[in-house]
């Protein structure tokens, strides 16, 4: 009887536990208001917050908590895919007449942070602003995204809480661009030139203030739309220019979250060791290493020449030496598990530079043949790379892989000051290259780096039977056939040496415990709104 | 005294004239501009746009002319906008300046108090264990750049303490004890290398000194050690110490520029690199002819030390 007795209460003691271990751990999962979070930031904003005028993480990242987008990638699922749009200015969207018009009912109870209230006026001004419409009132001093928007006819606003995006075809992926942290809504009654210096957005945060070179300052906006948001009560984007400091800053808690993209597998590793508790999270930045080759300029306008140089380099054997492991091979689109249209591993392994490294260089000593090269003739070219230390690393591997198969290439480094001359007006032979792209998606990647006459197609790579397939996936309804058509153009693109890719880089991004509901998704730059971002300190 | 200070202050003048050529001529002849920088921000150059932003910054004017219009601004005390940050350059400046200063004086002053009584040391205590050690802490100190001795300092610091000094400015007024450690740390870092060089200079100068006549003859007449060494031998081995110090001065401008970055310090050299990289023209001429004033000025002021330490030096009318 008194053994039962015992066990009855050893029971309930351990039930009771169990009770209140459950209720603890529901209230740390419990998001709770106030406190704020330090933030690393490899360099300061490079244009102000003025997102539109440029294409770096540099600038979106700090950024975005004082902007609102009409939709957005929820900043709680990790996978960005047409199904993860949420509405935020927009309180809801609906294609109409076969998807040609994408109609935006916005909410009606948002304030820009000098308490002016948002309508339509403000969506249809930063459209024709960014698409650069013949009556745009206001031009953007960069505009590196118009291609984006080269599908929409006009933007009308319908009345004060509804906009109208008519489409010159269907294009289901414009609500995709459109969710993107480059795409934010710009105050009609502010010069797009003032957001280099300044910021008044509908974001959750309002800036405080920005020290140049020092720290972005915000605090929480008392009239976000949203209630109960954002949690925290202010956000510092400490900016750190050297990368060992800004490490020492992260393991001494000095800043809470890590700078997207900037944790490697190494750093990622050393950090673990040195403060157990830190958070890593392996995840895609949507930035790949590639390689660009002038198809304009002899010898790269011999695609047997292109492909040799992509059958010679070992992806596998790059990703283990230059990024000890912290990066995954692909084609043209983010590959799974990250990615959601990338191509699958034995799709890839039929591609150039996949399979068995020494068949895959003997394919290229072959072509090399075929077109007069060979270890008697070897070919002499000049790599171009930027001069920075991902680039050059990069570089120094590849250039190693092409002297194999009796490719001899010197390097040259490139400063940033010259590096998007030289390379937009293709005065190179070939270069080792990285490419960020906004939201992982066909449009966005394949009409910026491989469309015929854009800026960004550094190999001024152009095809018509490639042009023809990105137009009919980019109006494809169903899914599927997407899907396929965009598989087939990778293939297309890689068989073609078009801009070989050699990898997508994972970052390993660190924060410390106490930072929660920072979900960090398959690309760098959608993620940063920090709405729902709490402290559970 | 007066005429050398006018004649010293005319060579200044033209001095920095020169400099602002050289500053000028040189920053042109770098390979790109900001717009360039802005627009690989972008990824992409777009050469219409290009000219638009080279004509709103007035860099699409002759050479010339963009000269003699900073000439004209800085003899107005304007210094001109920011291309990047597109306010007014002194606005951005401003706030930088005693950060620098101030971490530029405390290196000087560890320097000096780190330098000259090990210098001292070493001298008197020519060739024993000592002066070795003291001999080999120099030469490890002229060995080791600034920005590394930073870097070892802040890995140091976290591996054995888990702690780094604030990499936010703290004022002083906000909390003085946290403002000292911030600054104390990179000013050892800064301060060490040229303390190595007073401390060689001292030894040598002093070691010579202690040699003449009247040492001797003052050791002979049974003066206390402290009054030979430190009243008699010293004050006429300064003179080549204060030079170096002097020297240092410009040597410090150098080693704050990583040392600042190391320790995430905001101040003006720091700045100044972000500014060269970015081709950021008024603020790299202004912030370089800062730095070239406070060295001409030092040189001066070292200059009318010798005549006060020294009265066989002074500068008559």
């Amino acid at each position: 009887m008194g053994r039962v007795r015992v066990m009855t209460v050893a029971a309930s003691v351990a039930s009771a536990l169990c009770v209140a271990l459950i209720a603890t751990s529901a209230a740390a999962q419990t998001p709770k208001s106030g406190g704020s979070l330090n933030v690393a930031l490899r360099e300061d904003l490079p244009q102000g917050f003025s997102i539109h005028e440029t294409a770096t993480i540099s600038t979106v990242w700090p950024a975005m908590p004082c902007f609102s987008n009409l939709v957005l990638f929820d900043p709680l699922k990790k996978t960005e895919s047409a199904d993860t749009v949420i509405g935020e200015l927009a309180e809801k969207w609906s294609w109409q007449d076969n998807y040609r018009n994408l109609v935006f009912f916005l909410r009606k109870d948002v304030r820009w942070h000098d308490g002016k209230p948002l309508t339509s006026k403000d969506v249809k001004f930063t459209f024709d602003v960014l698409r650069e419409a013949p009556d745009a009132p206001a031009k953007l001093r960069i505009n590196p995204r118009r291609d984006w928007y080269a599908n929409v006819d006009a933007v009308e606003a319908a009345d004060v809480h509804t906009v109208i995006f008519r489409l010159k075809r269907p294009q289901p992926s414009l609500l995709l661009m459109l969710a993107s942290g480059y795409t934010p809504i710009y105050a009609a009654h502010v010069p797009p030139a003032s957001y280099r210096t300044g910021c008044v957005g509908t974001g959750p945060f309002k800036l405080k203030e920005w020290r140049k070179g020092e720290f972005v300052e915000y605090v929480k906006n008392p009239d976000y739309f949203v209630k109960g948001r954002p949690y925290l009560d202010g956000l510092r984007y400490v900016v750190i220019v050297e990368r060992g400091t800004r490490t020492a800053a992260l393991q001494t808690g000095q800043v809470d979250v890590a700078f997207p993209g900037e944790t490697p597998k190494t750093v990622a590793e050393q950090l673990k060791k040195a403060v157990l508790q830190l958070v890593v999270t392996p995840v895609s930045q949507n930035v790949n290493d590639n390689i660009i080759m002038n198809v304009k300029k002899p010898p790269f306008d011999n695609v047997k020449v292109r492909l040799a140089v992509s059958y010679a380099i070992d992806r596998r054997a790059l990703i283990e030496a230059v990024h000890q492991g912290g990066a995954v091979a692909g084609a043209s689109l983010a590959p799974k598990p990250y990615g959601v249209w990338g191509l699958l591993d034995k799709d890839l392994g039929t591609l150039p530079g996949y399979g068995k490294p020494a068949e895959e260089k003997g394919k290229a000593r072959k072509l090399l043949a075929e077109v007069g090269q060979g270890p008697q003739k070897p070919l002499r070219v000049e790599m171009v790379t930027r001069a920075i230390p991902i680039y050059v690393d990069m570089a120094s591997f590849v250039i190693n892989e092409l002297k194999q198969v009796g490719i001899e290439a010197s390097l040259k480094q490139i400063e940033t000051a010259q590096w998007h001359a030289m390379a937009t007006c293709g005065d190179y032979q070939i270069g080792a290259n990285l490419t960020g792209i906004g939201p992982d998606d066909p449009d966005a990647n394949f009409y910026e780096n491989y469309a015929c006459g854009s800026p960004r197609n550094y190999s001024q790579y152009c095809s018509d039977e490639v042009m023809k397939l990105i137009d009919q996936q980019s109006r494809e309804l169903d899914a599927k056939k997407r899907l396929a058509i965009v598989q087939a153009i990778q293939r297309k693109l890689e068989e073609d040496a078009a801009r070989p890719m050699l990898d997508w880089r994972v970052d390993y991004f660190t924060v410390w415990p106490h930072v929660r509901n920072l979900v960090p998704h398959q690309s760098i730059y959608n993620w940063g709104r920090m709405q729902e971002v709490w402290a559970a300190k | 005294m007066k005429t050398y200070l006018i004649h010293r202050l005319a060579i200044a003048v033209v001095t920095l004239l020169g400099m602002s050529v050289v500053i000028f001529v040189l920053l042109r002849l770098l390979p790109g501009d900001v717009v360039d920088i802005l627009f690989s921000t972008a990824g992409y150059v777009n050469p219409t746009e290009k000219q638009a932003i080279m004509r709103e910054l007035g860099l699409d004017r002759p050479v010339w002319v963009q000269y003699l219009d900073w000439v004209r601004q800085i003899v107005s005390g304007d210094l001109g906008k920011s291309y990047r940050y597109d306010i007014p350059a002194w606005q951005i400046v401003r706030p930088l300046l005693p950060v620098s200063l101030e971490l530029g004086a405390l290196s000087v002053v560890v320097a000096v108090l780190l330098g000259v009584p090990t210098g001292v040391v070493s001298a008197v205590r020519q060739d024993t264990a000592l002066d070795y050690v003291l001999r080999v802490l120099s030469l490890a100190g002229l060995s080791m750049p600034s920005f590394w001795l930073g870097m070892v300092i802040i890995l140091g610091l976290v591996a054995c303490l888990g702690w780094i000094p604030p990499l936010t400015y703290v004022p002083p007024g906000e909390n003085l004890k946290l403002h000292a450690v911030q600054f104390l740390l990179p000013a050892l870092a800064v301060g060490y290398r040229s303390s190595a060089l007073i401390m060689r200079i001292a030894r040598s100068a002093l070691l010579e000194v202690l040699r003449e006549d009247y040492i001797r003859t003052a050791w002979a007449k049974g003066q206390r050690p402290r009054a030979i060494v430190w009243r008699h031998a010293l004050r006429n081995a300064i003179l080549p110490v204060v030079t170096v110090i002097g020297i240092e001065v410009a040597f410090v401008v150098g080693g704050l520029v990583v040392t600042e970055t190391v320790f995430n310090l905001p101040g003006v050299a720091r700045f100044l690199v972000q500014a060269i990289l970015w081709r950021d023209s008024p603020i790299v001429q202004n912030l370089v002819m800062f730095i070239a004033i406070v060295v001409i000025l030092t040189n001066l002021v070292v200059d009318l030390l010798y005549g006060v330490l020294d009265p066989r030096l002074r500068y008559g009318d």
